[in-house]
């Protein structure tokens, strides 16, 4: 059973520039004292074609972590725009948030986010070579993807027979809402749990 | 009968494996397989039973849903009291669930709003042993045990007070177990394998009582699960799938001498799951029909491979209905409701049934108690079903008295919890905040700044997360005391505290009152007031009020600083006296002259340390309430007592070491004893002046009748037997008539304390030397010089002429006349004291004795005690024997002082505790010494009674306390026996 279970994430300053750093503040519970840290992670999908865009903006361990509820704020800098794809900076695209236990991915959280130019003439004629610093940030933080994986908990004595977290289907939780139309597929996540793109 | 399938009851089309109705009727289980879990749900039952519910939006369906177990849920079963809920699945686990009520989400976290979790169940405990799936899980009656079965071939017995405590593995099966059922009475547990058996195994030594194979020997694997059922008369057991001449059957079991001779034949395929109707039923009573009382009989359902389901009475010999083609796939699990008139069935195929009985179908349910009679009928007196609390529900009571008080304990128990009933709610574990104070906004906004951020070895980045709250569980309470308080702020310990403090010491409360008046402001204060009014008095007549003090008055100022300085001397006594005599008259007497007396009382203490005088106001004041009732009573054993009064005793002058204060003298003064009768005392000394000599003057007037000595000194002490204490060491004591009873006792130095309590005088010397007159018996000496470096801060003296005194470093001795010696009896500083917790051993029934000389002595210090052990953690073995301890020496202590009441009061705590803690030996030996040979010789130098109590009444009281645990029934049976053999004789 999962040993950790996140309660909530808050998407901290938000809307912002471009540039500003990630915050998410995150609470979970956790049902026994864990014995090996946590490690979080955020990536950001640089782009809708490819997960080679894929950049993890950061990632940290979190412990110890006994039993009870915690939490903290998750901070990570922008992406690199160098490693955007120029044609992939303005529009929707995709920040992950995912959590490892002894290096098993137990949790995948997904934001949709929205960069647009905030001033009205450049989103009109958008400039063909991005302006981040006019670019403006919005995670659709009302809209959380979340994949829970099974894992193995215990000591690695006993692996887990069946790789249910390289395969995972999808979460019986989410939400059949429609979303924005010009969503990119995204490719990083498991295909159903993002079936209802 | 009606028939219902909520199509919304459904894991999303996948199994559902198990079905469990919640004990109280408003929820029920599902466990089956989820999408890629094991799953259980918790659904409401109001929208199954009532239409109207179903289709409003408002009432929730689904309550909680788990995905915790990693594979698929076999079985659902929640506890007997409605509690917990346990799972077993395909992961081998167990896992025990707690509701939760706590602040939690109401949603799952990336949900949309409308599957959210309406109560939030917490997985408590994960029980963790068997080697393969779990198919079975079942709770013991009044869930002592929790039973899992498993394709390992193996059950568990869990230990569900002591979760994750197993009590045994039980081994024999030699193929998968499929099913499990407890007897209702407890004494077995029946499964059901795989392997052609079906085996009893005894609950009192786990092991195996029978292994049934014949009905199972052409049966063939193939049955997801085997759920068999016993009985609620317990007379039958009923397996699952069995075959008789090669059809599948649901074979029935007697108890009695597990006979295989009765089926239920029908079922086309193999039967999987069978399950009896909680409920005895009798025939409904038709108008006209004769009056014969009809044998009461059973209901149980059978459900089959074959997806039909058949319902049967035991009175008929064929099926009170069979569902055919209710469902798709094989029937998984059945449950009834409580009231045995509801029914859920699950299948394979995820959908469940309902099904609704009405009386006239199956008849009139019993109650309890009918149901009882049954039990009784058959198994004797069992408490297994009556008594919803027994400890041992296991145990048959083999005694009626045994019963009586059995029943008695639970009837008081039921009314006493009635008013405060606990919900689920409440007891369900909490999330205990720790965030000091803050709220959760606070912590929120600076939550970057503070939260520790440190760089491991090789450079990343790791933040500790910040605890915003910690699981109380149960499991988890230790981390709570080491941590930060789990109070709102950081000053609310003290907060916690006062309140306890405050109602310990009310007024009401004499035994607060007990030690250190200097340090109570319930004492400090009034001697302003009434030191004023005794001026006033001073300037008047002569008032009812105290005394008129022609000797210099000190200023106020001066007393108060006394009060707080001086804590050692006899403030503490007078204080302790009075508040003792305060209890005693409410008992007495219920008139509100009582409060006057009180308080005239404490003026009198006030007043007389003023002039530094020993007067015992309290004493006075007791012996006026108790002497007017039965004066003539009094005044005659006063007069057959003072005869054997010895003279004089000359205390060893050599004692140098402790030198006790002495009173100077005062000119005169008076005081008043009581309203009504009035009676007032007055000395005056230096009346007159004959022939050079000093005469003082004592003058008492009760009702009317007024009584002159003349003295020729002036020192004195008052009682009802009055004593007086003169300047020049006489002791002279008058009764109450004012008629010399002694004759003048030479002390050989100044007396420092008097008292007098019945017929008792006692003396405190300033030599150190403690003196006790008997007008019975032989006047007793003892002497002080054993406490050296401490001085008596307090002395008294028992109703039974016990004297005791109280020593400035906290102690509190008596002198035991048995072993002559001083014995101690008290120690403020004792941790005993401080840990001893038996709150629970407290009997609602027995008013605290708290004015006895023990709680005197012992006063506040026992509630302070008991308030400092829940502050502590001691470990609960080292509470249980410090507790214990504690107890003993509070018996030995009343038995020394020879309080009997309160002798009587520890003995029945101990006891209680003993029979709590389960201390057999003890209890036994206690019950041995009270019993006393049954046959008495000559040599036998055993004493029938006890500090006035006969030692086998105090049996007869302590016997039903051992009668409220089972487990002490044959302790129990033996000495009721001997005590009735001993009456008859």
């Amino acid at each position: 059973m999962a040993k950790v279970q996140v309660l909530n994430v808050a998407v901290l300053d938000n809307p912002s520039p471009f540039r500003n750093p990630f915050q998410f503040e995150i609470t979970f519970e956790c049902m026994e004292d864990l014995p090996e840290d946590l490690e979080w992670k955020i990536i950001y999908v640089g782009s809708a074609e490819s997960e080679e865009y894929d950049q993890i903006l950061d990632s940290v361990l979190v412990g110890p972590v006994p039993a009870g509820r915690h939490m903290f704020v998750f901070q990570a800098d922008a992406p690199n725009t160098g490693l955007i794809p120029e044609s992939d900076a303005v529009g929707v695209t995709v920040v992950l948030i995912t959590c490892t236990y002894r290096s098993q991915e137990f949790i995948r959280i997904g934001y949709y986010v929205n960069n647009e130019y905030t001033d009205p003439e450049l989103r009109e004629n958008p400039p063909i070579k991005p302006d981040y610093t006019q670019l403006q940030r919005n995670i659709l933080a009302s809209n959380p993807r979340v994949t829970r994986f099974h894992i193995n908990w215990e000591g690695s004595a006993e692996r887990m027979e069946d790789s249910e977290n390289v395969d995972p289907s999808s979460n019986s939780m989410l939400p059949p809402s429609c979303l924005p139309g010009k969503a990119p597929p995204i490719g990083i996540l498991p295909d159903n749990s993002m079936d209802c793109l | 009968m009606k028939l219902l399938k909520p199509s919304w009851v459904s894991h999303h089309g996948k199994p559902i494996f198990s079905v469990d109705i919640h004990p109280d009727g408003t929820k029920f289980a599902t466990g089956g397989q989820g999408e890629d879990s094991g799953k259980v749900m918790i659904w409401n039952m109001a929208p199954v039973l009532r239409e109207e519910d179903e289709k409003n939006e408002d009432v929730h369906k689904m309550l909680c849903q788990m995905d915790n177990h990693l594979a698929c849920v076999n079985c659902v079963r929640w506890s007997n009291n409605g509690l917990y809920l346990a799972s077993g699945g395909d992961d081998k686990l167990v896992m025990v669930w707690k509701r939760a009520a706590f602040i939690g989400p109401s949603t799952v976290f990336g949900s949309s709003s409308k599957l959210a979790n309406v109560e939030q169940w917490r997985c408590v405990t994960i029980l963790r042993n068997h080697t393969g799936d779990v198919m079975d899980v079942a709770w013991s009656p009044h869930d002592v045990w929790l039973a899992s079965c498993s394709v390992d071939n193996t059950i568990v017995i869990w230990n569900a007070r002591k979760f994750p405590e197993m009590v045994t593995c039980l081994r024999g099966h030699t193929g998968l177990v499929k099913g499990l059922t407890w007897d209702p009475v407890g004494k077995y547990v029946a499964s059901q394998a795989d392997d052609h058996s079906l085996k009893v195994w005894r609950t009192v030594d786990w092991q195996m009582e029978a292994n049934i194979t014949k009905p199972f020997n052409e049966c063939g694997g193939t049955t997801h699960v085997l759920r068999l059922s016993w009985s609620p008369d317990g007379q039958y057991l009923v397996s699952a799938h069995a075959m008789n001449n090669s059809g599948p059957t649901a074979q029935i079991v007697e108890r009695d001498g597990w006979k295989t001779n009765m089926d239920f034949v029908g079922h086309r395929k193999a039967v999987t799951v069978v399950k009896f109707n909680p409920k005895i039923f009798k025939k409904k009573q038709k108008n006209g029909s004769s009056n014969k009382p009809s044998c009461p009989y059973c209901c149980c359902a059978v459900g089959s491979k074959d997806r039909s389901l058949s319902v049967w009475l035991t009175s008929l010999k064929r099926p009170l209905v069979v569902i055919h083609d209710l469902f798709d796939k094989s029937i998984m699990d059945i449950s009834w409701t409580l009231t045995g008139l509801g029914m859920l069935v699950c299948s394979m195929d995820g959908t469940v049934a309902y099904l609704d009985f009405s009386l006239d179908e199956l008849g009139d349910p019993l109650s309890e108690e009918e149901k009882n009679s049954i039990h009784q009928n058959i198994y004797g007196k069992s408490m297994a079903i009556t008594n919803t609390e027994a400890q041992l529900s296991t145990t048959i009571i083999e005694n009626p008295e045994m019963l009586k008080y059995q029943q008695q304990r639970q009837t008081s128990t039921q009314t006493n919890s009635a008013p405060g009933t606990v919900g689920p709610e409440s007891s369900a574990p909490k999330l205990n905040s720790v965030m000091n104070g803050e709220s959760l906004e606070d912590i929120r906004k600076n939550l970057l700044k503070k939260q520790v951020e440190t760089r491991t070895a090789d450079g990343r980045r790791r933040i500790t997360p910040l605890c915003i709250a910690q699981l109380d569980t149960g499991d988890f309470s230790p981390a709570l005391f080491n941590s930060v308080p789990i109070l709102p702020s950081g000053s609310s310990m003290s907060n916690q505290l006062t309140p306890h403090l405050s109602s310990d010491s009310s007024p009401g409360q004499p035994s607060s009152l007990g030690f250190r008046p200097s340090h109570d402001p319930m004492l400090t204060s009034p001697p302003a007031n009434s030191l004023k009014a005794l001026e006033d008095n001073n300037e008047g007549v002569k008032s009812t009020l105290l005394l008129t003090s022609a000797s210099k008055i000190e200023p106020i100022k001066a007393l108060d600083s006394r009060f707080t300085e001086r804590s050692k001397a006899t403030p503490g006594l007078t204080a302790a006296i009075t508040s003792t005599k305060e209890c005693k008259l409410k008992e007495d007497t219920s008139s509100d002259s009582e409060d006057k007396m009180a308080s005239i009382n404490k003026n009198l203490m006030y007043s007389k340390r003023k002039p530094e005088l020993m007067i015992d106001g309290g004493e006075v004041v007791e012996k006026r309430k108790k002497g007017r009732p039965r004066k003539e009573k009094m005044t005659t054993s006063m007069v057959q007592s003072f005869t054997q009064v010895h003279t004089v005793s000359v205390p060893p002058s050599a004692v140098a070491a402790l030198r006790l204060p002495t009173p100077s003298t005062q000119k005169a003064f008076s005081l008043q004893v009581s309203m009504e009768p009035s009676v007032f005392l007055e000395v005056e000394n230096e009346v007159t002046v004959v022939a050079g000599s000093k005469l003082s003057q004592l003058r008492c007037s009760k009702d009317g009748r007024d009584w002159n000595t003349l003295l020729p000194s002036s020192t004195l002490e008052s009682v009802d037997l009055i004593a007086v204490a003169s300047e020049d060491r006489m002791l002279s004591v008058f009764s109450s008539c004012g008629r010399r009873l002694l004759p003048a006792i030479q002390l050989a130095t100044p007396v420092s304390a008097l008292h007098c309590t019945a017929h008792f005088v006692m003396v405190v010397t300033a030599g150190a030397t403690l003196s006790v007159w008997s007008v019975l018996i032989q006047r007793k000496r003892y002497t002080l010089s054993v406490f050296i470096n401490t001085s008596v801060s307090q002395s008294l003296l028992t109703q039974q002429g016990v004297p005791v005194v109280g020593l400035s470093n906290g102690k509190s001795f008596c002198f035991s006349s048995s072993l002559e010696t001083w014995s101690l009896i008290a120690d403020k500083a004792d941790s005993l004291v401080q840990c001893a917790d038996f709150r629970g051993c407290l009997s609602s029934h027995d008013a605290p004795v708290s004015s006895g000389p023990l709680a005197v002595m012992q006063g506040r210090y026992l509630n302070a005690g008991r308030l400092a052990s829940r502050l502590s953690s001691t470990p609960h073995h080292m509470q249980q024997s410090m507790t214990l301890a504690f107890l003993e020496n509070q018996l030995a202590s009343a038995l020394t002082l020879q309080s009997g009441q309160e002798y009587r009061y520890w003995l029945l705590i101990y006891s209680r505790f003993l029979v709590n803690e389960g201390s057999e030996h003890r209890l036994r030996e206690l019950c041995k010494e009270l019993l006393g040979p049954v046959h008495t010789s000559a040599t036998t130098s055993w004493e029938p009674t006890t500090v006035g109590f006969r030692k086998r009444e105090l049996l007869r009281e302590v016997l039903p306390v051992i009668g409220e645990n089972l487990r002490f029934q044959r302790l129990f049976t033996e000495y009721q026996d001997q005590l009735e053999l001993l009456r008859n004789k």
